[in-house]
């Protein structure tokens, strides 16, 4: 009851946050909360499953293409972008899973960056249908109407930042669910052993590819986010540098932890903002911490403060 | 047909290249079990050494060689100490993460170091004594000297590791340990030192590669990501673990992608070998001319 609480308070708090701090500082949160999503979306599957991914960047970019795509050839609005940008990127999660259900560490972990280069490669040289390296503009959301009556403008920066907001609130209730589910300990029994797993007769295949699908579709999610707030796409927001982010996010904060990658993600993604005209040096630490935390404590940091309280 | 030759030429150096790049990340992988995702910027170091050495320090090409081997050396002792040192109580997918970190930390101290713009290295042939003298036209086939000196260098390296591995001491030692580590390590080969000079031979046949290839293509600090995928690539189809398997599959990567933007479209070229390799470890996981194992 008590974790319940506490996150009711935060998101009370970041719900009032915009009217108290300026249109920048509300941009920086949004992206905080963009990168929320992404880093426990990659936990389920790495921290929860043990399935290695570098492919977040690719599912992100799947999500935000979708959405501007769809704006184009079909003129939809973000009520429909969601939907269908969590439902494209988690069909692309499962065919990213199928293999997995044959390789294991370092052979999926190339399989997941062969497709995140594909996916680069497509959506920046497949000009007619991805706008190639210019990406694709996106016009604002429009009103919100029910029945023709409308109830609200929405397309400021704080009506995304709401939704984002919402959205990530759902994300965190559906992952906390998740792993304390039959399913997520399934996804535990795998990462730990995943014969074992097998012999004590867990569907090990059903257990890997939920993993990656519900991965996936969190990631187009947050994709979708950032294609509307962004007001367009271009490829440049969706390279392996995401994906690297987003693992530097999860392994400092701790692996299968799940408030550990929420911190990481929120740490990490402020840290530029705060390091100034040093911010183009933001990769550089990433690569580094990366480095750091998992020679010195692979656990991560709420891991290795977990251990410590326990013993 | 003459440009079928030429074609096959230019995939033979570019798969020269894979060669250099590949076997050092498949001897990494088969004698310590370390996946190094950081073996590309092994590449790129390389090709700014040779640009550093040349261009900046005015070296002549023997001690420029002798230079990126120094840089690579270094490069290698210390990613020795990084990736696979500490990580002996560490899960074996814990070096997936590390050699990802000092990946991205290397194209990013190179981006800071060496700037973003992508260099060259104006390698000027006719000063070099032996290299000028090197014929350039072969019936239809065109290739510069520069270009030419790619597949020389590589053969003239798998042949010298070959015989270490082979009729030397350290080799036995490294072949050793690639067949068992326990049992190696109880026949007193100092496991410590194989690491060492096997983390360094990778590290020198990549910089090389990639010194090699500054003076055809440009060097630049995200150059070592569509590489290590390629030398992956490669591995993977030549069986991870088999030097031989990758030479074999390196050229024919090369070969393969030259035919590929020659005559379906040069957007394809890249995709191609991922394609492959996905194929590969879905119906043949120990590569294309590896033995099936168990796989547990």
């Amino acid at each position: 009851m008590r974790v319940y609480l506490i996150a009711l308070l935060a998101f009370a708090g970041l719900a009032v946050a915009p009217f108290g701090i300026g249109g920048y500082e509300t941009n920086v949160l949004m992206m905080v909360l963009f990168f929320v999503i992404l880093a426990v979306g990659l936990d389920l599957v790495t921290g929860y499953c043990g399935q290695f991914s570098f492919a977040t960047g690719a599912f992100y970019g799947i999500g935000a293409y979708t959405a501007a795509i769809m704006t184009r050839d079909f003129n939809t609005t973000i009520w429909v972008h969601l939907p269908a940008g969590a439902i494209v990127a988690g069909l692309f999660g499962l065919l990213l899973g199928i293999p997995a259900l044959r390789l294991k560490g370092h052979f999926l972990a190339i399989v997941t960056i062969a497709f995140q280069t594909i996916v680069y490669l497509v959506i920046s040289q497949w000009t007619s249908f991805t706008g190639g390296q210019v990406g694709l503009p996106m016009p604002n959301a429009g009103p919100v109407t029910v029945f023709g009556v409308t109830l609200f403008e929405f397309g400021s920066l704080r009506s995304y930042y709401w939704l984002t907001l919402a959205m990530t609130a759902l994300t965190l209730l559906i992952s906390w669910r998740l792993v304390n589910s039959r399913l997520g300990r399934e996804w535990v029994a795998i990462r730990d052993d995943e014969t074992l797993a097998s012999a004590v007769g867990l569907d090990t295949t059903r257990g890997k590819l939920t993993a990656f699908v519900a991965y996936a579709a969190l990631a187009g999610v947050a994709g979708v986010l950032t294609a509307h707030s962004l007001r367009g796409v271009t490829p440049d927001d969706y390279t392996i540098w995401i994906s690297a982010t987003v693992v530097a996010m999860m392994v400092v904060g701790g692996r299968g932890t799940f408030i550990g990658p929420i911190l990481g993600a929120v740490f990490l993604a402020i840290l530029p903002e705060l390091l100034g005209k040093f911010a183009e040096y933001k990769m550089l630490i990433y690569g580094v911490l990366l480095v750091l935390v998992v020679t010195l404590m692979p656990e991560g940091v709420v891991g290795r403060l977990r251990a410590r309280a326990a013993r | 047909m003459d440009l079928f030759l030429q074609y096959m030429a230019n995939g033979v150096v570019i798969g020269s290249t894979y060669v250099l790049v590949a076997v050092g990340l498949t001897l990494i992988f088969g004698i310590l079990g370390v996946v190094n995702f950081a073996h590309g910027e092994f590449y790129m170091i390389g090709g700014y050494a040779g640009i550093v050495a040349i261009t900046v320090l005015k070296l002549p090409v023997l001690p420029a060689i002798a230079f990126v081997l120094l840089v690579a050396a270094v490069v290698g002792i210390a990613a020795e100490a990084i990736l696979h040192k500490p990580m002996k109580n560490h899960d074996a997918t814990s070096s997936i993460i590390s050699s990802f970190g000092l990946a991205v930390a290397l194209q990013n101290a190179a981006l800071v170091v060496m700037g973003p713009q992508p260099q060259r290295l104006n390698l000027d042939v006719s000063k070099i004594p032996v290299l000028s003298s090197l014929p350039t036209d072969f019936g239809p086939v065109f290739l510069p000297q520069q270009r030419l000196l790619i597949p020389i260098a590589t053969v003239l390296l798998i042949a010298i590791l070959y015989v270490v591995l082979r009729y030397t001491w350290t080799g036995r030692g490294l072949r050793a340990m690639a067949q068992h580590a326990t049992v190696a390590r109880l026949c007193g080969v100092r496991v410590e030192r194989v690491a060492i000079v096997t983390f360094i031979t990778g590290a020198a046949l990549a910089g090389t590669a990639g010194m090699l290839m500054s003076s055809v293509f440009f060097v630049y600090p995200i150059v070592g990501n569509m590489i290590a995928l390629k030398a992956f690539t490669v591995v993977i189809l030549g069986g991870m673990g088999n030097v031989a398997g990758a030479a074999v599959a390196g050229l024919l990567l090369g070969i393969t992608e030259s035919l590929t933007s020659a005559y379906i479209s040069n957007a394809m070229r890249d995709v191609v070998g991922f394609v492959f390799v996905i194929l590969v470890l879905l119906f043949r996981p120990q590569g294309l001319f590896g033995k099936a194992v168990e796989r547990s």
